[in-house]
């Protein structure tokens, strides 16, 4: 393997790589996070450390790495990169250098955030960054801010090079209503990206700005506001989210279609209403994350109806999602498997979601555990087996080589229980007790301490799911049996056109399409 | 700014391997991200740790870096004609991307203006009206002398594109120029961007514009020396003239908003 050929790559497949490797290594290091935090919280008192800074450092960077370095760059960056192209029949993305610039500045983002293990002053400010703390605390907020501008204006040069790729780049005879449903939920994805990041670049500057050069920007004392921040701030982060649920969402549609062998339930609706829909109420939606920052009423009953009314393009995907199954001859392999796990999870954590819409519930709800456990199954858990069975799903076609399908299978049901455990429980203790989040010690609520223990062996679980998965991986990409060309069975172009690790440029020439070819043209091949 | 087009065999380093394609490789890409990994060092080591000898350093490491990397770029991707009309839409993409930016920033402007119990806040002096003007007359009028460089570009006539592209310079550079003396101006009248909101503002919304000039300077630059040896291309002329038509019609905003309001 010839190393100068990885590391200046411009070829799509190998960029993708790039981004999965790099996330890859963010989840670790965010995951260790979570372990040292499970474990701080299994005793009351201190455990393993007696800083609450230091706890506030972990979640700092449990929150903004999961998020930033892991979640988004591993659908946005991995996910798009390796499937975008051969789905759509390019030959590569549209400008190969840009590309390779994207997952370079994610790189310089992803050694901005490890460098809080070494500066003096790490930052404790959560991924959220709020003034006034961020400003006046001693913690090292500029690595906060670069962190996020680096790995934001990574998103901004993918977004702008893979839309005009999908816009501009399709093979002959690829019309719009024959595109994967892939391919449309990275196009909303970072349509989204290019209208919020910017947003939320400028308001982690400002806070800098606010510290370091002495402006006023959230000092209320001079005329700023701090409530800026937070609305700026959610302006985003709100819709993160739907960056980060478009692509899982779409890739999970995907492995359904190819092991249910059935086309895409109500393809148009899903498209048209459910993809599109969410990218146009997502930016109407961000105030509810301030229902307590206080609002006027009129305000929290507005937001209360845009954010329920999200729930229908969501339901017109999960519509498609399921209807994908009825009647397939399902076979329940690990992406698949992963793929079924993940549609579970989110069902729980999207049904969660509803209560905390609601405001007269939510003013109870936020702020406890129970708003911790929610956005983890709808977002942490969800979005995280999602990747990993794209990952799955994908692996013969990266690779060239097969993963251990038993060891997979073991490895899912130790994620799956593992994370039902830890967030049920959370939501669980948030309402009966309301356990505050965010505490480093929870002297307060002395009687959940058997759920707190309950908590951290589901973290272990968890844990020892992702190592055997990081195993099989690993050993599956240097000894695995050799992959057949289209080991899944799937009509979608990337599986029935290239080789398993297809080669530079993926096609000699670059397919033309028949009429009658569509990605999921299952019922001939039922016969 | 101008990548190379979606023809995949233009590598600036092909590296044969047996029996396939080769696999197409860049370094600059990286070059420019170590680049600017450096300058956000520079940042932090200057105003965080207040370390101003690393901070030089740092700085000193970073802009070798980038501006190499922006003029390897440009040099290995100019040309490649394959990309022309897609980089022309895909700056519309990022012109959408731009718009946000500035947006966010004008939202955290209106915010604190229109909550304040009065305006203008203490400490505030009456700005100069004369300087915005000339300012807007002179990048206005540098908009429509990029416009004759594309005519030239278009005609393949390289010293008419090389002329009207330093006229064009010229009125961005001076336009730079007029904004740093309004600057020195305001300072020494003791209006800084540490008086209240409206001196955040200002200064930091005219900074955010005229790092953008700066930027599309940077472009011309880079763009200027393939013109002189006749390397022309359509396609990056007209994207950094839709880039530059961006950059002055925020102008008016900023203008409108901060000087006229």
């Amino acid at each position: 393997m010839n190393l100068k050929e990885w590391i200046f790559t411009t070829d799509h497949k190998r960029v993708g790589v790039l981004y999965l490797i790099g996330s890859i290594a963010a989840f670790v290091v965010a995951g260790i996070m979570a372990v040292l935090m499970r474990i701080e919280l299994t005793t009351l008192g201190p455990t393993i450390t007696d800083s609450a800074t230091t706890y506030n450092v972990w979640l700092y960077v449990h929150g903004a790495v999961m998020i930033l370095g892991f979640q988004i760059p591993a659908l946005t960056g991995f996910a798009a990169n390796f499937g975008i192209p051969l789905m759509i029949g390019a030959k590569d993305v549209a400008f190969p250098r840009l590309n390779a610039f994207s997952v370079w500045l994610f790189f310089m983002g992803v050694i901005m955030a490890l460098l809080t293990f070494v500066v003096p002053d790490p930052p404790d400010i959560m991924w959220t960054g709020y003034p006034p703390y961020s400003i006046t605390t001693s913690g090292n907020t500029a690595l906060y801010t670069f962190t996020v501008l680096l790995i934001g204006f990574a998103s901004i040069l993918a977004g702008i090079n893979f839309l005009t790729t999908i816009i501009f780049m399709r093979a002959k005879g690829m019309t719009w209503n024959k595109l994967n449903i892939f391919t449309w939920t990275i196009a909303g994805s970072f349509v989204m990206q290019l209208i919020y990041v910017p947003v939320l670049g400028v308001a982690v500057l400002l806070i800098s700005f606010d510290k370091y050069l002495g402006t006023y920007f959230f000092d209320p004392a001079k005329g700023g506001d701090v409530l800026t921040y937070q609305n700026l701030f959610w302006f985003y982060s709100h819709p993160a989210v739907y960056v980060i649920f478009l692509p899982f969402f779409g890739l999970l549609m995907d492995i359904f279609a190819t092991f249910a062998k059935n086309p895409i339930f109500n393809y148009k609706t899903a498209v048209y209403g459910g993809v599109w829909g969410i990218v146009i109420i997502s930016g109407e939606v961000w105030i509810h994350h301030l229902y307590v920052s206080g609002m006027p009423d009129w305000l929290r009953i507005g937001q209360m109806v845009t954010t329920l009314m999200i729930s229908v393009p969501v339901g017109l995907l999960t519509i498609s999602l399921v209807g994908t199954l009825y009647k397939g001859s399902i076979t329940f392999q690990t992406p698949m498997l992963y793929a079924l796990g993940t549609a579970f999870l989110f069902l729980i954590g999207g049904l969660t979601g509803i209560p905390l819409a609601v405001t007269a519930l939510t003013v109870n709800l936020s702020e406890t555990y129970y708003v911790v456990g929610h956005f983890h199954y709808v977002m942490a858990v969800s979005g995280t087996l999602a990747i990993f069975a794209g990952v799955y799903y994908w692996f013969p076609k990266i690779t060239g080589r097969m993963f251990n399908e038993r060891w997979g299978h073991i490895g899912f049901w130790f994620h799956f229980v593992g994370a039902n455990i830890i967030f049920w429980t959370m939501m669980d203790v948030g309402v009966r007790t309301g356990l505050s989040r965010r505490y480093y010690d929870w002297a307060q609520w002395p009687e959940v301490a058997n759920e707190q223990m309950i908590m951290t062996v589901g973290t272990g679980i968890l844990a020892i799911g992702f190592v055997i998965m990081l195993f099989n991986w690993l050993l599956g990409a240097i000894i695995g049996a050799k992959a057949p060309d289209n080991p899944w069975g799937s009509a979608s172009l990337e599986w029935t056109t290239t080789p398993c690790a297809p080669p530079h440029g993926n096609w000699a020439t670059p397919p033309v399409l028949a009429d009658d070819w569509s990605p999921y043209a299952y019922d001939k091949r039922k016969g | 700014m101008n990548q190379g087009g979606y023809q995949m065999n233009h590598s600036a380093e092909a590296v044969h391997h047996e029996g396939h394609e080769a696999w197409s490789t860049s370094a600059w890409p990286v070059v420019i991200s170590f680049g600017i990994l450096a300058l956000s060092f520079a940042f932090m080591l200057q105003f965080v740790y207040e370390l101003q000898l690393a901070a030089i350093i740092a700085l000193g490491i970073s802009l070798p870096l980038i501006i190499g990397g922006i003029a390897g770029w440009t040099s290995e991707g100019m040309g490649e004609g394959e990309g022309e009309s897609l980089s022309f839409a895909c700056m519309g993409w990022f012109i959408l991307a731009e718009t946000m930016i500035f947006l966010a920033v004008f939202v955290a402007y209106w915010y604190g203006r229109l909550g304040a119990p009065m305006w203008p806040l203490p400490g505030s002096v009456p700005l100069p009206l004369l300087i915005p003007v000339i300012m807007t007359v002179t990048l206005v009028t540098s908009s429509l002398t990029i416009h004759k460089v594309q005519d030239y570009v278009k005609e393949g006539n390289s010293s008419g594109a090389v002329k009207w592209l330093l006229l064009t310079i010229l009125l961005g550079g001076a336009f730079l120029g007029m904004t740093g003396y309004e600057w020195a101006h305001l300072i020494g009248e003791g209006f800084t961007i540490k008086t209240n909101l409206f001196g955040t503002v200002l200064y930091s919304i005219t900074g955010l514009h005229g790092s953008h000039v700066l930027v599309g300077l940077c472009i011309f630059l880079a763009g200027l020396i393939p013109v002189m040896k006749g390397n022309m291309s359509v396609g990056f002329w007209r994207t950094a003239g839709l880039y530059w038509h961006f950059v002055d019609i925020i102008w008016f905003f900023v203008v409108s908003q901060v000087y006229f309001w």
